[in-house]
């Protein structure tokens, strides 16, 4: 079937198209080039005037995992106040700050957006979070495997392991968790957070096994670029959230060497103690820092007010955030020695200094890193605000006015502490379909997402361009994905399954002979029933298993 | 006074959710409004007019009968006027209710006066569990007002009662005050087994003995102030609340739950 999308405004900053007239054709859930006048289009949309972008990409949602569950177990009251409703076509479903897997795939297609990654898949949940993660209808998902707080690879760094045997575990891992990437929260700090250390700074050595956090980033770092992993190591630093971290972050930039590395979150990571209340924003430092260095890429995890919950796998942050739970109820837990958790509920309030400043710290980011490509559109959902809040997001990026308004109703002393209200500049549209498609998929290497080119898979947003920026944003005309009209003005027209994007780096398989032991002694699971194969992540709402190509691999 | 009168015609086969019918949302509509009022009925939406009969004219007291226990929360959310029950209700009786009277003239289901913030509800005849309790999730049961049973009441009376007076005529079930935050309970007849499991604060006044937790310290007798106070409060509503005033002001006091390091008091007229 041929369908045709005529007289669209083009944003495919992959291909240099930045609002070009011209149509798209579609066949067989590609993009096409123009197959000449002979051909008749067996659908036509009339798209004149309209904001035409790739479907968008969010490179850091927690939508699965065991984290995701426990908040939804502890917040029943989120799930009571959110219901929406059966009809023809969907599921009745509920959850506002954690919504279930059903309104968590309906609201993102909705919203224009065709593929979500999970960034906290431990390896040991990789199953329950594949399932959860299948259940959740139209939008592509993907997962980064943890690691960096597991004994095995601590252990193996203290017995000063060859990188050649790291290279092939973080392989391995990746290859039997399903997963695109390697996520490494509060490296090693999860782990000392279990022989009581209530804090690891980056230079600190852990209290079991005397490595730094330093060293993990390195190693681990060191691994995805030696398997030319497309995407860099995913970090989420130490020190999330404690006034003064944007030291530790603007370390841990010149600590990787060079190294590719994206920071997660950055926004938690980016304060500083200046001031009466010794709390400060760092965002100029750390923006500089991003601009300084080609390797560096970071997505914000803006805030926003209201309710919502903090899922991380963080327990030593979470355990100190704790007392700030609201409403008062948390849950702080190991998950098998491999990983930690912590859900922690919690209410940012425009009046109060604190979260007002971090509000403007986010923004700040967004507005003084130069590359859009390096800087991607995220609250860490649901941490800093649920996904549902992007729309709102986007107009504070790319209408000044209306950003100075909000900043003008909070707290009077965050405000005046914030260069936010001198701050000019306003994204284009270009920059948005930049760091909300185009970006995200250079930087998970997926070749056939966030593009509009001849060959890509049609994933494809049509907005109204509306001066309300929150208003076109939150309910595009037509959301194609894979080529099928799943949404129209808003609302869900198809439910389809979306596909798992994954890479398989070259490793040596030796390397199970080594694990085979450790799991046996220590892991609720044997090492044969660990790995999920493709036929399984099928049976459970998968479409298809993409593998995406890692770069070649260098010669140790 | 006007009021519209909503005659039950025969009971549903499932639970209608009549949160939707209070007095203050009904005021100012005519019969065929409130008719076509769509009332949630398991997966199905009713319009009240297939349920009810509906007469009179609106005002600010509403009258259910012929009322029948598959009619799960009424006057919930209501904010003033005058609800009157005739027949037993379902559950959820008068959930969230923020201020006016509810009177029901037989029973009332599971979780009756949970969420209720202000207000007078008055059962005549028996309630199920969870009265004045925190629905899974919430960390506070009722949040305030007087609620007066005539009849027992069932297991875990007051779970997490954040404010408020709960009156229990006959026998309350098992763990009655359970983890109650504040406010007070008064139980005339026997209470079931651990009252007061880990009560934080606030009162439980029992008319006669009661196992309680061991967990609980006897602090002896003692003619407390508060309890005077208390049944001057309780002559002031109306004479059923009245009637619940303590005889005299001794009591015996024990203090707990310590297992949580609770300070609420169960107190034991002596």
């Amino acid at each position: 079937m041929l369908i045709r999308l005529k007289g669209g405004r083009i944003y495919d900053p992959a291909n240099g198209a930045n609002g070009t007239v011209r149509d798209i054709y579609i066949r067989d859930g590609r993009i096409v080039a123009d197959p000449g006048d002979s051909a008749r289009p067996d659908q036509d949309y009339d798209v004149s005037g309209k904001v035409v972008m790739a479907g968008a990409i969010d490179m850091h949602t927690h939508i699965g995992g065991g984290k995701v569950n426990i908040a939804r177990a502890l917040l029943p009251e989120d799930h009571r106040a959110d219901l929406l409703a059966r009809t023809e076509l969907t599921r009745a479903c509920c959850g506002h700050a954690a919504p279930s897997t059903l309104a968590t795939g309906y609201r993102y297609a909705e919203m224009g957006y065709t593929a979500c990654f999970e960034p906290a898949l431990l390896p040991t949940n990789a199953r329950q979070a594949h399932m959860e993660m299948g259940d959740v209808p139209i939008v592509d998902k993907g997962g980064y495997a943890l690691l960096g707080n597991d004994d095995l690879l601590l252990s193996l760094m203290r017995e000063g392991a060859d990188q050649k045997l790291i290279n092939d575990y973080v392989a391995w891992t990746l290859d039997v968790t399903q997963c695109i990437g390697i996520k490494v929260v509060n490296p090693g700090g999860i782990n000392a957070f279990k022989f009581n250390a209530r804090k690891l700074d980056l230079d600190e050595t852990s209290p079991r096994y005397g490595i730094t956090p330093r060293a993990i980033l390195l190693t681990l770092a060191q691994a995805i670029e030696d398997l030319g992993v497309p995407h860099p190591l995913h970090v989420h630093g130490c020190n999330l959230g404690v006034p003064g971290n944007v030291d530790t972050t603007l370390e841990t930039i010149s600590g990787i060497e060079g190294l590719p590395m994206h920071l997660t979150h950055i926004q938690f990571h980016s304060y500083g103690t200046e001031g009466d209340r010794k709390f400060s924003s760092g965002a100029a430092r750390i923006a500089e820092a991003i601009n300084r260095n080609p390797n560096i890429s970071a997505d914000v995890g803006q805030i926003l007010f209201g309710q919502t919950v903090t899922a991380s796998g963080d327990n030593m942050s979470q355990h100190r955030n704790r007392k700030f739970a609201s409403p008062n109820k948390w849950v702080v837990m190991d998950i098998e020695c491999d990983a930690g958790c912590g859900v922690v509920p919690f209410r940012y309030r425009d009046q109060n200094f604190v979260n007002a400043l971090q509000w403007a710290i986010g923004l700040e980011i967004f507005l003084s890193v130069d590359d859009p490509w390096r800087i991607f559109l995220t609250t860490d959902h649901p941490n800093g605000a649920p996904f549902t809040t992007y729309p709102h997001l986007i107009r504070l990026l790319m209408d000044k006015t209306f950003r100075n308004e909000q900043l003008a109703r909070l707290n009077p002393d965050a405000a005046a502490a914030s260069t936010l209200g001198s701050i000019t500049r306003e994204y284009t549209l270009n920059e948005m379909a930049i760091m909300t498609r185009a970006g995200p998929a250079k930087i998970l290497g997926l070749a056939d997402r966030g593009h509009l080119g001849i060959g890509a898979g049609a994933d494809i947003t049509v907005y109204t361009d509306h001066e309300d920026r929150e208003a076109m944003f939150r309910t595009p005309d037509y959301v194609f994905k894979d080529g099928e009209l799943v949404a129209k003005d808003g609302r869900i027209v198809k439910v389809t399954l979306g596909a798992t994007h994954v890479v398989k780096p070259a490793y040596d398989r030796g390397i199970e002979d080594r694990l085979r032991p450790f799991f046996a002694r220590y892991r609720s699971t044997r090492l044969e029933n660990f790995a999920i194969d493709e036929e399984e992540l099928c049976e459970c709402g998968s479409s298809r298993l993409t593998v995406h190509q890692c770069r070649h691999a260098r010669v140790a | 006074m006007s009021q519209v009168v909503l005659t039950l015609r025969a009971s549903p086969a499932i639970v209608v959710d009549c949160s939707p019918l209070t007095p203050d949302r009904l005021a100012g509509k005519s019969a065929a409004t409130i008719a076509a009022i769509e009332l949630q009925s398991g997966n199905r939406r009713l319009p009240a007019g297939d349920l009810f009969d509906i007469t009179g004219e609106s005002g600010d007291t509403l009258v259910i009968r012929n009322a029948c226990n598959k009619l799960d929360r009424i006057g919930a959310g209501m904010n003033g006027g005058t609800l009157e029950v005739e027949g037993d209700v379902g559950a959820f009786l008068g959930a969230g209710l923020v201020s006016g009277t509810i009177r029901v003239s037989g029973g009332a289901g599971a979780f009756a006066a949970t969420g209720m913030v202000a207000g007078t509800l008055h059962v005549r005849g028996n309630v199920g569990d969870f009265l004045g309790a925190a629905i899974a999730g919430d960390k506070q049961g009722m949040l305030g007002g007087l609620v007066v049973v005539d009849g027992d009441a069932g297991d875990r009376v007051g779970d997490h009662l954040r404010r408020g007076i709960i009156l229990v005529g006959g026998n309350a079930g098992d763990y009655c005050a359970s983890r109650m935050l504040a406010g007070t309970i008064a139980v005339r007849g026997r209470v079931g087994a651990l009252p007061g499991y880990a009560m934080k604060r606030g009162t439980l006044l029992l008319a006669g003995a009661a196992e309680l937790p061991t967990t609980f310290n006897d602090c002896g007798t003692h003619e407390l102030m508060f309890l005077r106070l208390f049944a001057r409060h309780l002559a002031g509503v109306d004479a059923a609340a009245a009637s619940f005033a303590p005889h005299g002001e001794r009591v015996r006091r024990f203090v707990g739950d310590r297992a949580n390091g609770g300070l609420g008091e169960i107190l034991i007229t002596v």
